[in-house]
């Protein structure tokens, strides 16, 4: 461990990340030069404002989006050196998603949900993933609504469904683009619980982006994107949000 | 369940369509056919309404109204163990002058009238047969008075200038051509006028009815050339040449493609706009990894059970149809084959579909996610 409580290694490591869109006068860049390093078992919050180029900094972090220049290297790997299949293979060994939208199959159960990540992906057997199913389904305490379908779940329900999609496969790392967006407080608290869980036990990489500033004392690092620039922790996020308990291990990523 | 299968039926509604297509598709293609099948089958009466079991013919015959005279001691030739009886049998196209004026082609089949005669027709009853065994008298389809200028039993009209007398109807029996002429041997030598010591059909009867392919073979494989068919046989050979001759295949054909391209497009439109619908939830499997030929096995296994939904549909209807067709007259013949070359063909249909719908799975993005 370092002197600032990070641990030695980190996961993944960026540089130079830029990122623009349109051509010519409309040219507008989301993201300046970002750099940073992200660790396992800690979970990460990107904050800033709508437009700040979040989305567009975790798309790129997680091999969903090309960059117009910088590396990406995860376990030691450039996600950017690697083909289009070598980069889906890649995604699907050590990448978990959650999304905004819960996007859950609107004709299959809880169940069916996560055992397809399962069959279709790793090509277990059908026992195991119904075995791996019923333990993720039991540690996000849906394991008496395993058997319903998205429409006769609440809101929290279903994104407890989509964070087993992403936690099933036990991914290195997790990206959630605002998971607590479409819930109360209280479900957003518990699926943020999940996520630390899940980094803090299984030792998983979690990127969280979100809005939300009462996730803050939940996280173990905030960093804060403002115009295509990435700040480290204390003063941009305490400023604009005003909490003095939220924890700033006090890197600078930039 | 597959997963294709749960939401084939959690989305019935979505799927309605496709389904309802694929079985019109089937539906027209085994009706179309069975129709014609019926239609054409009634060029074969003479053959399906006879109890021989085997029919010896010229080399170069077509079909069964185009006969062609052979010797009779061809006869000879059929003295196998195995055939219990044999004779001869009569029949050609001739003109019958109408006693209303004009004429009509009328196809004279004549054939032995005794108990166990072979080739006179079942209808015939031992009534019928006293009567007809009058030189010069017939027997017609309840249904042919008009065409043939006659308003009942007993009228009289000529052929050849020789005068022929109605005795009896039969029912059932109307043909696609000219009407049949039920009569004896001598009354139809009499009007065809073949060759002394020729005859159109040599029939065969077996002791056991399940030897007439064995027989057929062995007959085939005669020094003589002769050209010998299984009734059921030469019942499809006549069939098939008018179907062909007739160029009714091709409107069929026309028909059946016209059926199967309604199919397809409503199927592969319908697998489309619900892969569409569910872009988002394969989006998230695209991110997650989950290679793209599985979300395609999906849609394609989705289309399967499109065309068997379409399928189980269709049959029920398919005889549902032919049951009422058959009560108001129409003849829907549907053979076990023709059934199956249906569904394999409609089926086919839908698993293209399946294929051409996966275009819409390249519209699967996974960054569309992040907003």
């Amino acid at each position: 461990m370092r002197a600032d409580g990070l641990p030695l290694t980190p996961s993944m490591k960026a540089w130079g990340l830029t990122r623009s869109y349109g051509s010519g006068d409309t040219k507008t860049y989301a993201l300046r030069n970002v750099s940073l390093e992200i660790y396992p078992g800690q979970i990460a919050l990107l904050m800033g404002p709508s437009g700040s180029g979040k989305s567009t900094l975790l798309a790129v972090l997680s091999g969903l989006l090309h960059p117009d220049a910088g590396t990406v290297l995860t376990l030691d790997k450039d996600l950017w050196a690697m083909n289009e299949r070598q980069r889906e293979a890649f995604r699907l060994e050590h990448f978990g998603f959650i999304f905004q939208g819960y996007n859950l199959f609107p004709a299959l159960t809880a169940r069916e949900q996560l055992e397809m990540i399962l069959k279709w992906g790793t090509g277990c057997s059908a026992r195991d993933a119904t075995a791996r199913t019923s333990d993720v389904l039991t540690m996000l305490g849906m394991s008496k609504k395993a058997h319903l379908r998205p429409m006769q779940l609440s809101g929290g329900e279903k994104q407890r469904v989509a964070i087993g999609r992403a936690l099933i496969k036990q991914p290195n790392f997790v990206f959630a683009d605002e998971p607590t967006a479409a819930l109360d407080w209280k479900h957003g608290q518990h699926v943020i619980e999940l996520l630390r869980a899940a980094a803090h036990d299984q030792g998983s990489t979690i990127l969280v982006v979100a809005h939300d500033a009462r996730i803050i004392p939940f996280v173990d690092r905030v960093l804060h994107l403002e115009d295509g620039i990435l700040y480290e922790g204390a003063e941009r996020p305490m400023e604009l949000y005003g909490d003095p308990t939220s924890p700033s291990p006090g890197y600078i990523a930039q | 369940m597959s997963y294709a299968l749960s939401t084939l039926w959690f989305e019935r509604q979505r799927y309605l369509p496709a389904v309802l297509a694929v079985a019109f598709s089937c539906l027209l293609i085994a009706l179309q056919c069975g129709l014609l099948l019926g239609l054409f089958s009634i060029t074969s009466i003479p053959i399906d309404e006879s109890s021989a079991d085997i029919w010896v013919a010229h080399p170069d015959v077509p079909s069964v109204d185009l006969g062609i005279p052979i010797p009779e001691a061809w006869q000879s030739y059929l003295a196998l163990p195995e055939i219990a009886h044999t004779e001869p049998y009569i029949e050609g196209f001739a003109y019958w002058k109408k006693p209303t004026g004009g004429t009509e082609l009328v196809l004279i089949i004549g054939a032995r009238l005794g108990p166990d005669s072979i080739g006179a027709i079942r209808q015939l009853t031992p009534e019928l047969r006293m009567l007809l065994s009058e030189t010069s008298s017939a027997v017609i389809d309840e249904g042919e008075f008009t065409r043939l200028g006659i308003e009942k039993v007993g009228d009289t009209a000529e052929i050849l200038g020789k005068r022929v007398r109605i005795v009896g109807t039969v029912s059932g029996l109307r043909s696609l051509a000219g009407p049949y002429l039920f009569c004896s041997l001598d009354t139809a030598r009499k009007f065809l006028n073949p060759p002394p010591g020729q005859c159109t059909f040599i029939l065969g009867k077996c002791h056991n009815k399940e030897d007439a392919p064995k027989v057929v073979e062995r007959l085939k494989a005669h020094p003589r050339k002769l050209y010998p068919f299984t009734t059921q046989d030469f019942s499809f050979h006549s069939q098939m040449h008018w179907l062909t001759k007739t160029k009714a295949g091709i409107a069929l054909g026309l028909a059946a493609a016209l059926g199967l391209l309604v199919g397809a497009v409503v199927t592969s439109q319908t697998l489309y706009s619900a892969t569409v619908a569910s872009l988002k939830e394969y989006a998230v499997l695209r991110a997650l990894g989950i290679p793209r030929w599985r979300m395609a096995m999906m849609v394609v296994s989705q289309a399967f059970w499109v065309g068997i939904a379409g399928i189980a549909f269709a049959i029920p209807t398919i005889f549902g149809i032919a049951f009422v067709g058959a009560e108001v007259g129409a003849k829907i013949m549907l053979p076990y084959w023709l059934l199956i070359f249906a569904t394999s063909i409609t089926l086919v249909m839908a698993m293209l579909s399946g294929l051409f719908a996966l275009r819409s799975l390249r519209m699967v993005e996974p960054v569309t996610l992040l907003r």
